[in-house]
């Protein structure tokens, strides 16, 4: 794997942002795990993940934080365009119908991830995200199909010629 | 670029020079141009310096520049009469190239009409719900396809057929790793079975061709298939003793419809017409690249396959191809091939030996290298071999070129060794140290087959 693609977890209250580090920890043999606990935090973590030439595969956020709240660190994200392929989900218990219109309108927010969660859910929107991030942005997906969703990668590469006889 | 990269660039720029500054005695001075080129594709197409196509492309390039009339040396009084640059870039047109053409739209429409997944469907309801037959009909389907289809899109469909086959099997089951190595082998053997099947029956059958050669579709189809045919139940043998099933049987979802669109309908009409002419050449006479135009017209000019379909071709499998067509007229030319082919006294071996010699060579290099780069430098030796009489007539033209293509598709001991064999691996169902014990089991058998073919059963068809 020539770039590394990082998850990026962001959540103030520790033992909550260890429980979903330790839910989604079978992803961490191919992509690297990140976490911040505000968005001041995870501005400079994404700063220093692309300065090393790497990208951000998926966001998961939760909107109550200290200082700037969640949706706007996600709306700001978008409006980047090195975070801008990023997949953007919420995690969140507290995030009013305003603010989640928002994400959905202005971040084009992937998925909503109500608390308390299920960890196959949560296993499974995160496989589902990486996935459609990786079929999109990197050259060859083939390489993520044991940890992700083996099927619609072989069926792209079926389709989509991303490896080819030689 | 990745220090293996640089590695190869400086000696593919060194091998470039090294025939400029050292005169080979014996050797013409087209000679000594034809080996720069030879040697710069060959260490590019090694280390894969560049992608494995545009060396493809370069060499075609250098050849006008280096080897052609209209180039930059001038050959004049030297015993070198140089190409017209034509000769070099109609390799892209080769009849093998039209061929292959007709091939992957009906492959591509197959698979944006999922043709191959509703015949797939078809194919594999005779096969029951015991594990160890399913297998088998998944081999025997995978290698069917993979005859008409790219090797590894059939692999890459084979594979959402057996993921969830697999996932409702017990963690243990040895089947599970057999089943993932099923299906990669038997696609690298089906490509065996026609010219069409995989990329290195091509530059072979190309490169007999310009020798004068008229390699039917169906005549290398009754060479080459029966050899796939029980190559595929050999390996299921293997495979079922390697890693016996611990359950004897296992549910296969078999659900769905053909489509019955028109244009659905228009595809399998076709494909039924374009592969009946096609193993029926012989009784026809019409060439098989003349009958590939007719998918390709009927096709497009129905909207079956449209302008975007057209753009999603594998283009550069084709261009790869060219390349090592190219490379193989310029060796034989110049005189390069045959001075290569003096610096070994083969007739100390065998006639078998030689075939021996040439089989294994081709299934050590292509385990490393793509097969279509094995068959590219190996084939232009080979046929100087029966050009300079050392092998007799076109019946030992016909049967080196087999043991060179079959010998490079029996190469499946590595993820790298072809690319369905690193889809596999990169399901995660296997280690590479299964897929080096069955490998090597089943090339060493193909490896005996061949010869065994060309002892007992080739001989009677020339």
């Amino acid at each position: 794997m020539e770039e590394k693609i990082y998850i990026l977890v962001v959540e103030d209250e520790p033992e909550v942002l260890d429980a979903i580090v330790r839910d989604i920890s079978d992803f961490e043999s191919h992509f690297v795990i990140e976490m911040a606990d505000t968005a001041e935090e995870a501005r400079e973590i994404i700063q220093s993940i692309l300065k090393e030439g790497d990208q951000i595969g998926l966001i998961l956020c939760d909107h109550v934080l200290p200082g700037d709240n969640g949706v706007e660190l996600l709306v700001e994200m978008q409006h980047a365009p090195e975070t801008e392929s990023t997949q953007k989900v919420l995690i969140t218990g507290q995030a009013g119908l305003d603010e989640t219109v928002r994400a959905v309108n202005e971040a084009d927010l992937k998925h909503y991830i109500a608390k308390p969660w299920e960890k196959e859910k949560l296993v499974e929107i995160v496989r589902n995200q990486l996935t459609d991030y990786v079929l999109e942005h990197v050259s060859n997906p083939m390489q993520y199909m044991a940890v992700l969703d083996g099927e619609k990668i072989a069926e792209q590469i079926r389709k989509g010629k991303s490896v080819t006889d030689k | 670029m990745s220090k293996v990269k640089w590695v190869g660039m400086l000696l593919g720029l060194l091998g470039f020079c090294l025939p400029l500054l050292v005169t080979f005695p014996g050797l013409s001075l087209a000679g000594h141009f034809a080996m720069s080129i030879f040697l710069l594709a060959a260490i590019f197409w090694m280390f894969e310096t560049i992608p494995i196509y545009s060396t493809s492309i370069l060499v075609i390039l250098s050849q006008v520049v280096f080897l052609s009339s209209q180039g930059f040396i001038d050959y004049s009084g030297t015993i070198y009469s140089p190409l017209d640059y034509t000769e070099f870039l109609s390799t892209l047109a080769d009849p093998i190239i039209i061929l292959f053409l007709g091939g992957f739209v009906l492959a591509d429409a197959s698979v944006k009409y999922d043709f191959d997944k509703s015949m797939t469907r078809y194919l594999l309801r005779p096969f029951g719900s015991q594990t160890k037959f399913i297998m088998l009909g998944l081999m025997i389907v995978t290698g069917f396809l993979s005859a008409f289809m790219s090797n590894t899109a059939t692999t890459a469909m084979m594979i959402t057929v057996i993921l969830p086959i697999i996932a409702k099997m017990e963690p243990g089951d040895p089947a599970r790793i057999g089943i993932a190595l099923s299906i990669p082998f038997a696609a690298n053997i089906g490509g065996m079975a026609t010219p069409i099947g995989t990329p290195p029956n091509a530059v072979v059958i190309a490169a007999l061709n310009n020798q004068g050669m008229n390699v039917e579709f169906s005549s290398w189809m009754i060479y080459a298939a029966p050899l796939a045919i029980v190559m595929l139940f050999i390996t299921w043998q293997i495979l079922i003793r390697l890693y016996p099933p611990a359950m004897d049987a296992i549910s296969l979802n078999l659900e769905g419809k053909l489509k019955t669109s028109r244009d659905a309908l228009i595809l399998y009409g076709t494909f039924a017409v374009t592969v009946l002419l096609w193993v029926t050449e012989s009784f026809h006479g019409i060439k098989s690249a003349i009958v590939a135009l007719i998918p390709v017209t009927v096709l497009t000019l129905t909207s079956t396959f449209r302008k975007e379909d057209i753009r999603k071709l594998p283009w550069e499998v084709l261009w790869l191809i060219a390349g090592g067509i190219s490379l193989g007229i310029s060796m034989k030319e110049t005189g390069l091939a045959e001075w290569m082919v003096s610096a070994i006294s083969w007739d100390q071996f065998g006639y078998l030996a030689l075939l021996a010699v040439f089989a294994l060579v081709a299934l050590a290099m292509s385990n490393f290298l793509s097969n279509t780069v094995t068959a590219s430098l190996l084939i232009p030796l080979a046929i100087t071999l029966v050009t300079s009489g050392i092998l007799q007539g076109t019946a030992g033209m016909m049967m080196i070129g087999l043991v060179i293509a079959l010998g490079s598709s029996f190469a499946m001991i590595l993820p790298i060794s072809t690319p369905p064999n690193a889809i596999a691996v990169s399901t995660g169902m296997l280690k590479t140290k299964n897929m080096i014990t069955a490998g090597l089991i089943v090339g060493l058998i193909g490896l005996g087959f061949i010869l065994l073919l060309s002892m007992i059963y080739w001989p009677y068809l020339m």
